[in-house]
């Protein structure tokens, strides 16, 4: 290589080869499909919205966000840090700022361009709808260069990084969207996008040299006096009782925090659509408290704790922190506080959205819809069973945060990189085709029945799986002895209890002729986690003693 | 401790092998290190140093081979062993969320012998301020402070890998100071690596040198020395290394 531009060309493509070779392969199926599969000169028509999205959309944006975060080297750093996100290796070579800063950007224009240009070529877009070519590329090269500028940029605080992005990113998309919706000329548009180039350029520039010289403000003193009053909780100024506690305490201030701290930053935007809803849209405000009830399972998914590093300079970057390895304790023992941990955090959570769902309520006027709605449903069914389908909803949501913070444990605390990176792979596409799923099976009245006909079956297919799985892991466990045999006894019948009850109330809410009941235990012995949830000790001493 | 005689293996390894793909780090190494020896485990970058600490410790499992730390499979059971075990990496693996003093009572929960006296004793004398972060401490204070958790129960065993690199003179003879510390309260042991062989020489009473997974020597310093005399002279460490591995174990200090 005889120039640095390109060494920071090769860095990338050698690093994400494999992630752009699947772009690349994209295009390749799209150009094929385009131009070979489809007879040449027949036109295209693509009505299907679902088809047009899951082709088209779906990977289109995907293959953007994998850009935005190749191209602001978001794979490399810590996002939450205060530092530049920018590589401080790459500080030190002979070369200026401005190249520094200006050849990703190029280099990233120029991919998120070529992506989009590329797709605009080759996609089968719906007929009669005019795609223009010119705007969503400069588009395209804005979001990425204020990508770029904005997390390059260190930050007095932990975390600010990504607020300010994200709300620089949403600013600008809502500028473009206003535009789109007072129908702006192309030529407007474009007067919108071009001066953003330069100015992110400009920014981008003055973040990475002050990343340089080792600029990065700290404005944690200026939170002193909120620290102090922090301090009072999660502080640690007495002894502990037990390492068991110290344990739990170590767990909460790692992992703890970050479920409630989601939810409260996302719970002021879900209560806003209380107020633009009020009274006349009764519906909205159901919907608004819906997805505020399913925040916290939802976010928990996202939250769920792992062994990680506490220094990312040593050894694999998944593998167990030596300072938590080394820790007397038995990996049962590491795997309960985690447990505790867990409890501590869903109950701090769901307290924060009981204490926030009847202020959004007061103060945007919206309680007579909520009593109208609890009326209604008591009318239907009785007083007492509403009253107990209400405990019974609460209970099960907050049951079900623990149980997604818990469930996939194990493959965090496994500490191979294969592993989580299949199970998050596995996430994002269940994410990805689990709507153009739903949509399919809407469509269709013959794959209605055949699912429904068959879904005794796959239930019991699936107890099969789970049971199988949990009595191999409870033979590892007693084998290993990682517990003891009273703990897997006492679990073993913890778990029964736990179906029994579920099942109980399941029985005394829904069966009738349509619902059998053997239909209802294969949903409680479903829902009541236990294969996964008993296979994190084992998987924790499978990455504590390798 | 009690019962146990002088002579008494505290850590006894067994043809331990290990491979990471297709490189062999260990080769059937096998060690006995008795209670109340300063042991040496010198050998270049990549010889195997730290993977044999890590099977010691537990965080590596032995795949052939056994390894017995106070009797007892570190694998099996990681509490009784590292219960007993006073440890510090070269990479001084601290939260650095966490205070001085949240450190020194969040460690104090797990040892039972934990002496508080001890430990702000090693404080003051380390002066680290105990409201302090530890990720804005320096690479010196990080060293200390992992000392003073290693030191503070008075653990059977210590066991430091490569405690001194890259530290000033002045962390580095804290270090050693700790060393004789440790061996001044009688039956204590110290397994203590390192490419620094000067350092190794003035504390270690027995040398185990380890190349490319391999012992290539292990005996009593003073044999070492005995046994490699050429007329009057007596060489050093750093020398009798080079005849073995054919370069020199590091570079030479700072100061």
């Amino acid at each position: 290589m005889r120039s640095p531009a390109l060494a920071i060309a090769w860095e990338f493509r050698q690093r994400h080869r494999w992630g752009l070779l699947a772009v690349g392969g994209y295009l390749l199926v799209l150009a094929v499909f385009k131009f070979a599969i489809l007879e040449p000169g027949q036109p295209v028509s693509l009505d299907d919205a679902e088809s047009f999205a899951l082709a088209v959309v779906l990977p289109l944006t995907v293959a953007c966000l994998y850009f935005l975060v190749v191209f602001s080297f978001g794979l490399s750093g810590d996002l939450a840090a205060r530092p530049s996100l920018y590589p401080a290796r790459m500080f030190t070579l002979p070369v200026t700022t401005t190249a520094l800063a200006g050849w990703p950007m190029l280099y990233g224009s120029a991919a998120m361009a070529g992506l989009w240009l590329a797709t605009r070529l080759l996609g089968v877009w719906p007929p009669h709808v005019d795609i223009p070519w010119a705007w969503p590329t400069l588009l395209a090269a804005v979001l990425l260069g204020w990508t770029q500028a904005l997390t390059w940029m260190p930050y007095g605080l932990p975390g600010l990084r990504v607020i300010v992005t994200v709300l620089w990113l949403v600013v600008v998309d809502t500028i473009v969207l206003l535009a789109l919706h007072v129908k702006a000329s192309e030529a407007v548009m474009l007067a919108i996008l071009s001066p953003q180039v330069p100015l992110a350029y400009l920014a981008a520039r003055s973040a990475v040299a002050r990343a340089r010289r080792g600029d990065v403000p700290d404005w944690r003193g200026a939170l002193a006096r909120l620290g102090r009053i922090a301090s009072v909780l999660p502080r640690r100024r007495t002894r502990f009782p037990s390492a068991a506690r110290a344990q739990a305490w170590f767990e909460w201030r790692i992992h703890g925090r970050s479920l409630p701290v989601w939810v409260v930053i996302l719970l002021p935007f879900e209560l806003a659509l209380l107020f633009v809803a009020g009274t006349d849209v009764p519906s909205l405000v159901v919907y608004t408290l819906f997805g505020v009830l399913l925040t916290p399972p939802f976010m928990a998914a996202f939250s769920v704790p792992r062994v990680r590093q506490s220094n990312r300079q040593v050894s694999d970057g998944y593998g167990m922190a030596p300072f938590t390895a080394t820790r007397p304790l038995a990996s049962a023992a590491l795997i309960a506080a985690k447990l505790r941990m867990s409890v501590w955090s869903t109950l701090a959570t769901w307290l924060l959205v009981v204490i926030a769902i009847p202020i959004g309520l007061t103060l945007s006027g919206t309680w007579p819809v909520v009593i109208e709605r609890s009326r209604q449903l008591s009318d239907a069914i009785g007083t007492p069973r509403a009253v107990v389908l209400g405990l019974l909803v609460v209970s099960g949501l907050i049951a079900s945060t623990w149980k997604q913070l818990v469930q996939s444990l194990y493959v965090g605390l496994s500490g191979r990189e294969w592993l989580i990176r299949s199970s998050t792979c596995l996430t994002l596409a269940v994410l990805i085709f689990i709507e153009p799923i739903v949509q399919w099976i809407r469509a269709s009245s013959y794959v209605r029945v055949a699912l429904w006909n068959a879904l005794p079956w796959m239930l019991a297919v699936l107890v099969v799986v789970k049971i199988s799985a949990a009595a191999w892991v409870a033979t590892r466990l007693y084998r290993s002895r990682l517990l003891s045999d009273r703990a897997l006894v006492t679990g073993a019948a913890g778990w029964l209890v736990a179906v029994l009850a579920l099942y109980g109330v399941l029985v005394w809410l829904v069966a009738g002729p349509l619902i059998p009941r053997y239909f209802l235990a294969l949903l409680a012995i479903l829902a009541i986690p236990l294969a996964r949830l008993s296979a994190a000790p084992l998987a924790l001493a499978w990455n504590r003693h390798r | 401790m009690g019962g146990s005689t002088v002579s008494e293996s505290v850590i006894t390894v067994s043809e331990l092998t290990r491979r990471f793909g297709a490189k062999t780090a260990l080769a059937s190494v096998s060690l006995s290190i008795p209670r109340g020896a300063v042991y040496g485990l010198v050998g270049a970058n990549g010889a195997g140093k730290t993977t044999l600490i890590k099977h010691i410790l537990g965080l590596l499992r032995a795949e052939s081979g056994s390894v017995r730390v106070f009797g007892l499979d570190p694998v099996a059971d990681p509490v009784g062993v590292l219960s007993r075990v006073g440890y510090l990496s070269e990479d001084h693996d601290l939260p650095g969320w966490m205070r001085v003093d949240e450190l020194t009572s969040y460690s104090r929960a797990f040892y039972p012998a934990w002496d508080d006296a001890y430990a702000e004793e090693l404080r003051q004398a380390f002066a680290l301020d105990s409201t302090a972060r530890i990720s804005n401490l320096s690479k010196g204070e990080k060293a200390r402070l992992g000392l003073l958790i290693a030191l503070a129960y008075r653990p059977e065993l210590l066991v430091l890998d490569e405690p001194s690199t890259g530290l000033d003179p002045v962390v580095r003879r804290d270090i050693l100071d700790a060393i004789m510390r440790t061996i001044a309260d009688e039956g204590r042991t110290v397994l203590f690596s390192s490419h620094l062989l000067d350092e190794v020489e003035r504390v270690a009473d027995h040398v185990t040198m380890i190349h490319h997974g391999r012992i290539v020597l292990s005996a009593p310093l003073a044999a070492i020395r005995e046994s490699h005399r050429v007329g009057d002279r007596i060489p050093s460490l750093d020398e009798i290394f080079v005849t073995y591995v054919g370069m020199p174990a590091a570079p030479a200090p700072d100061a």
